[in-house]
């Protein structure tokens, strides 16, 4: 057991000292930015689920059975979200993660190191989803008036069910770890996991949830669940938690304390079963895993011919956009995030379709354009989160080969240019897809459609300018995964800018193109005033657009330039380590 | 062709390099040796345009890398001394990649990187994402790449990590024969044996100051030892300055 702790030490001794970190201010910052958002979801979760269950309860003959159906969904649907987390966390911990033959060179049997990483697996993959199902099952306190009692047996079920989730998925990975490289495996999971997620989100919004709240349909589907409450499978943790948490809303503490008991020894039992598992199959997997790939049999080449597509750019230039794609689609990370993102069109636009424009009190013609006129607003959001994922991080995928770059005879300026038109072009065909799909569907008038279009041109290069320029100026060179980098100060840095850059473009336009709009719509002429304000709001509208585009440039070259190595002060060795020199000792860091 | 003025880089307080000044000729193989932390990375990476120095100025071929970053750079080839690389290139486009990045002709190219790629053991990788190789492997072609176009000037850091016997034998050989044909080679090394081997001169640092610069007799005498190996010269000069 001492080398289990001795195992956690390094972890809990990091996050000890992260306030002497280079990065601490970043973190802070980044800390604070988490927290806010995460109570905000956190407040609205308890409001959300709190105004459900008031309704349902009020509901005669079947209002109970709405809200026991609803929480195990609640509870299979975490239960699914933690085995999930679990595999994927299981997967680093136990196998790639890059201190792992550091730790398994120690004078410790691989079961402690198997226990001290599930330890950290079960912390890593359930805090969050312990965290915000309080809000759901403190809601159900209240709905239902559930003593103290209640709330103290909740938070064990909850535990227990996140060691049932943690285990299933380590022994899950142990398995597959013996007989597919852990790379592999990875690989599969994320993308077996955003194919689950684009099926549940394409799936909901197509059961179109809107009805429930129609009085003609809430009573026929609620009989239909009402139909459903078949018991779940005595095997299941999920029954034992969600047998445990209803017993104890309704006070029945001798069935709640047997559920629990189950869901703890279940737990454990898994814990056990995991333990043998490990000492038999981990180092034997872990083995594995460290192998070098063999010699490939064939290259998968989706990239190729790029090289003769874009043959009129100077060699440099080329060399870097042709480098730039195929790196790009051989990542095979980057091949679940295109289908989520895919999704997310087809969501965005079946989302117009599904308006029920025509049952409104306003005037069609009037919302139709009001819509399409925030759907540009809309569509720069959408596209300010599809850049922060892929266009923020491209300085910084370089990663540690950016010497390369900084070494050639070309220009930063150049290099940064190309990675902007890489992503510029793809991006703009996608938001002008998504404006004008869009706007067909809510059949707005030709200047709406004419507006938007436009708009939309001038907006997307400052998007992407300010997701390059940001980008360069905050890189993050040694992350192992810098799709991550956008949580740091600049990601954040970045998308409050972005957002506030779409802000202005919309409230510019807003009044002289409302004034125009309804000009037209009461067959009236503009008066020069109007033709004045449409004219300055405009062109200063292209101004804000243009200075959006050179200004982050100009920045994140200019940061770039100036750092070493791409990492800014970074490069500065931290006051530990000066005060190290200073004592004329050895440093780890090559000066 | 090298020439390194007053060269000096601090970070924040801590002075990694202070009042380098360095000239090396045309065809000199000039070895960089001194203790971990000395600056010798520093200063490579000053002279690779990875790093801006804090004042001072690098002049390759009379020309400076801070006012003509591009035109220097197009003379140098860089080794650093750890591969990190495009993993997701082929050994092959990697090549393509240096050749269009340093103007490398089309026509040239193919030949000139074949037999680059065969002399480094490489040539039946080429077509194999960059991300199977191993660690000497991954060396090699970067050396490989930063001799494709020929470069009249090589900064190389650590040359010969990662690298097994025969590659070192090979490198050797081959930063000689650049040598006899006008190719000016600056290298840091710990490997004392092969700076002993290979450099016509060799400067010590030692906590970001030059200590001293000279042939081997040079060096020796300036260590006031008769015999002795490089070691026994590096470990009098640097125990000395640590005394001092």
């Amino acid at each position: 057991m001492n080398g289990v702790l001795a195992l956690l030490k390094p972890r809990l001794w990091s996050f000890r000292n992260g306030g002497l970190s280079r990065r601490a201010k970043d973190h802070r910052a980044r800390l604070c930015f988490f927290s806010l958002v995460g109570l905000g979801f956190w407040l609205g979760i308890f409001v959300i689920f709190h105004r459900v269950l008031a309704y349902f309860k009020r509901v005669e003959g079947f209002g109970d059975i709405l809200a026991f159906k609803l929480m195990s969904m609640v509870v299979m649907t975490f239960f699914a979200l933690l085995i999930f987390s679990g595999v994927i966390v299981a997967l680093s911990k136990l196998y790639l993660s890059r201190d792992l033959p550091l730790v398994h060179s120690l004078p410790v049997t691989p079961g402690e190191i198997f226990l001290a990483r599930w330890l950290e697996v079960l912390m890593d993959s359930s805090w969050m989803v312990g965290l915000f199902s309080l809000p759901i099952f403190i809601s159900y306190g209240l709905v239902f008036e559930a003593g103290p009692a209640f709330y103290l047996l909740t938070l064990p079920a909850i535990a227990f069910l996140c060691v049932a989730a943690s285990g299933l998925s380590s022994l899950a990975v142990i398995g597959a770890a013996t007989i597919l490289p852990a790379g592999r495996i990875r690989t599969l999971a994320v993308f077996f996991g955003v194919v689950l997620v684009l099926f549940v989100i394409v799936a909901v919004r197509l059961l179109r949830p809107e009805q429930l709240m129609n009085p003609e349909t809430f009573q026929s589907v609620a009989f239909y669940l009402q139909s459903l409450e078949t018991p779940g499978s005595p095997l299941m943790p999920t029954t034992w938690t969600y047998d445990g948490i209803r017993a104890a809303l309704a006070g029945r503490w001798g069935e709640a304390a047997f559920h629990l008991s189950l869901s703890f020894t279940g737990g454990l039992s898994l814990l056990a079963v995991n333990l043998m598992a490990a000492e038999k199959w981990y180092f034997r997997g872990y083995s594995r895993a460290q192998t070098a790939p063999t010699r490939l049999t064939a290259v998968p080449d989706p990239g190729r011919g790029w090289s003769e597509r874009l043959s009129f750019l100077s060699p440099p230039v080329r060399a870097l956009a042709v480098k730039e794609i195929k790196s790009f689609f051989r990542d095979q990370t980057q091949w679940p995030q295109l289908f989520l993102l895919l999704a997310l069109i087809v969501v965005y636009l079946y989302n117009f379709s599904a308006l029920p424009l025509d049952r409104t009190p306003i005037r069609t013609v009037y919302l139709q354009n009001l819509l399409g006129f925030l759907n540009m607003g809309l569509a720069g959001f959408v596209l300010t989160a599809i850049a922060a994922r892929f266009v923020y991080p491209a300085v910084s995928m370089e990663g540690q080969a950016f010497w390369i770059i900084r070494t050639s005879p070309v220009a930063l300026r150049t290099f940064l240019a190309v990675k902007f038109f890489v992503y510029f072009l793809p991006l703009l065909f996608l938001s002008e897809l998504l404006i004008v799909v869009s706007n067909l569907l809510l059949e707005v008038t030709p200047f709406m459609m004419a507006l938007s279009v436009t708009t939309v041109f001038f907006m997307t290069p400052g998007i992407v300018a300010l997701g390059i320029g940001f980008g360069a100026a905050y890189p993050d060179f040694a992350s192992e995964n810098p799709t991550q980098s956008v949580t740091s100060f600049g990601g954040l840095l970045y998308m409050t800018i972005c957002a506030g850059f779409i802000a202005l473009i919309i409230v510019l336009e807003a009044g002289p193109v409302y004034a125009v709009f309804m000009a037209g719509l009461r067959g009236q002429v503009l008066t020069a005033p109007q033709w004045l304000w449409l004219v300055g709001s405009l062109g200063l509208a292209l101004a804000v657009c243009a200075l959006a585009v050179a200004a982050p440039l100009r920045f994140g070259l200019r940061r770039l330039s100036m750092s070493s190595n791409g990492r800014g002060e970074g490069d500065r060795p931290s006051a530990a380590s000066r005060g190290r020199r200073g004592q004329g000792g050895n440093t780890r860091d090559k000066r | 062709m090298i020439e390194l003025k007053a060269l000096t880089k601090h970070y924040g307080r801590t002075r990694a390099v202070e009042s380098l000044d360095l000239s090396i000729a045309k065809g000199e193989i000039f070895g960089f040796i001194g203790p971990n932390g000395a600056g010798k990375t520093t200063t490579i990476r000053m002279m690779g345009g990875i790093l801006a120095p804090t004042s001072g100025a690098v002049l390759i071929d009379g020309q400076s890398l801070a006012e003509h970053p591009v035109a220097v750079k197009r003379k140098i080839g860089f080794i650093p001394d750890r591969p990190f690389l495009y993993e997701k290139l082929t050994g092959w486009e990697f090549m393509r990649f240096s050749a269009d990045l340093f103007g490398v002709d089309g026509d040239g190219f193919a030949g000139r990187a074949e037999g680059l790629l065969r002399d480094f053991a490489l040539l039946n990788w080429r077509h194999e994402l960059i991300e199977s190789y191993s660690h000497g492997m991954k060396q090699r072609l970067i050396i490989a790449s930063a001799l494709l176009h020929d470069p009249a000037v090589l900064i190389v850091d650590e040359p010969m990590v990662g690298l097994d016997p025969g590659a070192i034998r090979m490198v050797k050989v081959i930063f000689r024969a650049l040598a006899d044909r006008g190719t000016t080679i600056f290298m840091s090394t710990h490997t004392l044996a092969v700076a002993e081997n290979l450099c016509d001169r060799i400067g010590v640092i030692h906590r970001g100051v030059l200590i001293a610069l000279g042939s081997m007799a040079e060096l020796k005498a300036s260590a006031r030892l008769r015999e002795g190996d490089l070691e026994e010269v590096f470990m009098r000069l640097t125990e000395e300055e640590t005394g001092s």
